[in-house]
């Protein structure tokens, strides 16, 4: 599903990440481990092709990411999911046109839309808050939103950056909850995060980084 | 959607491209007006053909027939040796007296030339004076060839100046649609960073961007024909009470149809070539 072979990559002449190999099969769930600055939401944006290696290769979906066109990078991204800590929802659009958004770049019917947005909402618990406005609701709403959004394409890939890191131990739970149901579904999640409560409940495959070097890999645990 | 999200932004850009392309259709309209009126002065200039004395009838009209195939010539006047008679006997009733006793008129028969509405080159008007002053039937041509060289001068300069001066006004125009967009694309980062995160291609992202400098360019052309007509019509009254230029007035006319659809549309462009440098700096990829 997603490979590393030797991948580096600098930020202005510092080493953000060190010969890192990696191998992710269809259906784990990987959880990316490590203080700030060990080079977490690189290794994702690398995944998600926001940023290209400087050393080696990343397949994803027997994909070449490092020589990905700049073209095709959106509809690379289109086949994966993207949560963020800061949530990234519009403020004055409603939930349901938040999480249809993908849906539109897609150029779904709005029957197919209404439907799938429905669906993703349902999964995270959010239908009744369809025509709120994004701005309004609270932080665990907005993730449940942006998780929604994340999902409502069916991604094979869910990516998520720090998902909890805004959320109190409560709502950290409920959320990291969803990730285990996602993930029980058969979509591959990676996860970058250093909150232990997350880490434990997921029970996923735990990948620890320190200044860009991988520190041990504890295998496959989905 | 977003232009009525940011309100106050969208309004500047329109109002800023307004008084770029009023500025810019202030000096069109000079240059149209002063065109028409340049045009209409030189359909007043004539050429005068002076045929030989001894020209047989069926000789003249052949060359009637010559001139009148000129591209360059609106119409002829055959003013006949009578006629010239006559006409000074009109002019000078006093002096009338003195050509008492002729038997024939002493007035050579003449063919008066008026020129075309589209205004022909000094080098056409030249060749085709040349072309008459070599055929053996003509005793003379007379024309104010100064007058129509420093005309056609004038027209020179005045296409070289509403060149220079449209062209930096355009550019004008471009950098303050392409800044208001600028801004637009700052005020709305995150908004673009949430599509480039879910899949929008460049195109998807800039499409909406582009229809408002669109938008904006058109409303901004509106709003300025709409201040060059106001004003305009002001300038008329104003002067139409004027003794210098009051009989002038009637001759001043506001674009026609076509030429302020185009500055609508050059609104348009506008908008569009802004959005277009504005996004090719700011998100740095091209489309």
């Amino acid at each position: 599903m997603i490979q590393l072979f030797h991948v580096t990559k600098y930020y202005e002449g510092c080493l953000a990440l060190s010969d890192i190999s990696l191998r992710i099969e269809k259906g784990e769930c990987v959880l990316l481990t490590g203080p700030s600055g060990a080079g977490k939401t690189s290794l994702l944006k690398l995944i998600f092709g926001s940023e290209h290696p400087d050393d080696g290769q990343i397949l994803v979906q027997n994909r070449n990411i490092a020589r990905l066109r700049r073209a095709d990078v959106p509809y690379h991204r289109r086949t994966m999911g993207f949560v963020l800590q800061d949530f990234k929802l519009l403020p004055h659009r409603t939930v349901f046109e938040n999480v249809a958004l993908p849906l539109i770049i897609r150029g779904l019917s709005s029957f197919e839309s209404r439907r799938k947005v429905i669906e993703a909402l349902r999964a995270v618990g959010m239908e009744h808050k369809q025509t709120t406005h994004a701005g309004v609701l609270s932080a665990g709403e907005q993730q449940r939103a942006c998780i929604a959004r994340a999902i409502v394409n069916s991604p094979i890939i869910l990516l998520a950056d720090e998902p909890t890191g805004n959320l109190d131990p409560q709502l950290t739970t409920e959320i990291a909850e969803l990730f285990k149901a996602i993930n029980a579904r058969g979509t591959t999640v990676m996860m970058a995060t250093h909150n232990r409560q997350v880490v434990e409940q997921l029970k996923g495959r735990i990948v620890r980084l320190d200044c860009g070097h991988l520190l041990s890999d504890q295998g496959t645990c989905a | 959607m977003s232009l009525r999200t940011h309100r106050a932004s969208t309004l500047i850009g329109i109002i800023t491209t307004a008084f770029t392309l009023t500025s810019f259709g202030t000096f069109l309209l000079l240059y149209y007006n002063v065109h028409n009126l340049i045009g209409r002065v030189q359909t007043n200039i004539q050429i005068i053909v002076y045929p030989k004395d001894a020209i047989e009838p069926q000789q003249l009209q052949g060359l009637q027939k010559a001139i009148q195939a000129d591209p360059a010539i609106d119409s002829l006047t055959l003013i006949s040796k009578n006629d010239a008679l006559q006409d000074f006997k009109k002019q000078f009733p006093d002096e009338a007296y003195l050509l008492e006793g002729l038997g024939t008129s002493p007035f050579p028969a003449s063919l008066v030339l008026k020129l075309a509405d589209s205004i022909p080159s000094t080098d056409a008007i030249s060749n085709l004076v040349h072309r008459l002053q070599q055929n053996p039937v003509v005793e003379r041509v007379r024309y104010n060839r100064d007058w129509i060289e420093r005309l056609t001068l004038v027209i020179t300069y005045m296409e070289i100046v509403a060149l220079i001066v449209g062209g930096v006004l355009a550019l004008a125009s471009i950098t303050i649609i392409a800044n208001t967009v600028q801004l637009a694309f700052y005020t709305r980062q995150e908004e673009i960073e949430i599509l480039r995160l879910i899949g929008g291609t460049n195109l998807f992202i800039s499409m909406p961007y582009l229809i408002e400098g669109a938008v904006i360019g058109g409303l901004g052309g509106t709003m300025a024909l709409g201040l060059l007509r106001g004003g305009f019509e002001f300038f008329k009254h104003k002067t139409h009470t004027l003794s210098v230029i009051g009989g002038f007035s009637s001759v001043f006319e506001f674009f026609p149809f076509s030429l302020s659809l185009l500055l609508i549309s050059t609104g348009i462009l506008l908008g569009c070539i802004g959005t277009l440098t504005s996004m090719y700096g700011w998100m740095r990829f091209r489309l």
